[in-house]
């Protein structure tokens, strides 16, 4: 799983950005977004990824991990994900 | 999903175009559309930057400073970049400039008319991994790209696209209407789309520049616009899928009431290093050669909101003809 040829991430003092440069689309990002972004950016699997945030945020009731993976999904749905 | 801000605690992920980013929250620009040079081998009607042979300017930025600024802008992780001109693939040290940005992970989009588009240059372009080049074709036709593009060759353009599909670069393509090419746009897309672009742009002509000059030749009335945008959106739906056609129904004066609350998070570069607030006003937020990247994109929001910008935009409902002076800058 990685970033999609054309979309660039930056990290901002909000979160982040990404951007599709092939239909020059903006997607701003909270940062729960950003860390997820960080982690596929670093090459990190979508299991591993919501692993690791839920250990990063104590995240006792499973929101996190159900963030990551609706995220996760939304940014496939988009096309900013590929593999 | 509309607004760049930190989203509410139930919100995941937002998204806008740059047109409704709020540019303040940003660390630096998503985009810098760079006239590199303002040379040109051709003289066209319509030049909104006044381009054509011996049209260099005096000041033009040396390559040091050049090279400097392209690494600025690769530290500040501008993640979008275009070398436009004049025409960029005349500057000497082009390739230098492409394969520096690109060497750097950069997105960068070249603007060209297509006639230094040889197969050479092609396969360079697509060694060194770009974006996109964007060709300008105004004209379905011999005959009318030709009376348009003063100098230019319709067939080296097409050659120069081919070219390019060959070589595997990504293709967009550039449309200029005027009264005398307007009713060939439904040919023009298709034209696009056979040669391999995978977008295609295209508005309304801007009154400034050389168009200043020929508009009592050029300008297409309204009806033939009315045709004009009718036929893209039969296009945009033909081609839905394969070939994105992108257009901009709104007349100047809207897009730029609509920018002033909403600047796009973009920087215009001169290419003697001055920075335009948008191409379409005269107002100038920085110089390249005496500042940083840094402190022009803090002055950028404030530049925006200079009661100087709001009211020329407002002069412009009065005397719509006050875009003729865009090229006198003003500095803010």
């Amino acid at each position: 799983m990685q970033l999609a040829k054309y979309v660039k991430f930056r990290e901002e003092k909000f979160g982040g950005v990404l951007f599709e440069t092939r239909s020059e689309k903006v997607f701003t990002l909270n940062p729960t977004a950003t860390a997820v972004v960080r982690e596929i950016a670093a090459g990190g699997g979508e299991r591993e990824i919501a692993s690791r945030l839920k250990d990063r945020f104590a995240d006792a009731d499973g929101t996190i991990e159900r963030e990551v993976t609706a995220f996760i999904a939304d940014l496939r749905q988009k096309g900013l994900l590929e593999g | 999903m509309s607004e760049l801000a930190t989203p509410a605690p139930d919100t995941i992920i937002s998204a806008s175009t740059p047109a409704t980013t709020r540019t303040g929250d940003l660390g630096a620009p998503l985009y810098v559309a760079w006239q590199i040079t303002n040379e040109c081998n051709l003289a066209c009607l319509h030049c909104i930057e006044e381009s054509g042979p011996g049209k260099k300017f005096k000041d033009e930025l040396a390559d040091e400073r050049v090279f400097d600024v392209l690494a600025q802008l690769m530290d500040a992780e501008v993640p979008y970049l275009s070398f436009s001109g004049g025409e960029p693939m005349v500057h000497p040290r082009f390739f230098d400039m492409v394969e520096f940005v690109c060497a750097r992970k950069g997105e960068l989009k070249i603007e060209t008319n297509g006639h230094f588009l040889t197969a050479e240059n092609c396969e360079r372009l697509k060694h060194a991994d770009v974006k996109a080049v964007q060709v300008s074709l105004d004209g379905a036709s011999r005959e009318t790209f030709n009376k348009m593009r003063v100098l230019g060759e319709f067939n080296r353009a097409v050659e120069g696209l081919r070219n390019l599909r060959a070589a595997g670069v990504p293709i967009e393509i550039n449309y200029s209407p005027t009264r005398f090419n307007a009713h060939e746009i439904g040919k023009a897309v298709d034209l696009a789309f056979e040669l391999g672009a995978y977008s295609f742009y295209t508005g309304r002509t801007m009154y400034t520049g050389n168009a200043v000059k020929t508009w009592h030749k050029m300008a297409p009335s309204e009806e033939q616009y009315e045709t004009y945008f009718a036929m893209l959106h039969a296009k945009a739906d033909e081609y839905r899928g394969r070939m994105r056609v992108h257009f901009h129904e709104m007349g100047l004066l809207e897009e730029l009431r609509y920018r002033l609350h909403n600047p796009a998070a973009l920087l215009i570069v001169l290419p003697n290093g001055l920075v335009k607030l948008i191409n379409a006003l005269p107002f100038v937020c920085g110089d390249l050669r005496q500042q940083s990247l840094t402190e022009i994109w803090s002055n950028f929001q404030r530049a925006w909101r200079d009661p100087r910008v709001a009211q020329f935009v407002e002069d412009l409902a009065v005397d719509p003809g006050r875009t003729r002076t865009l090229h006198q800058w003003v500095h803010l």
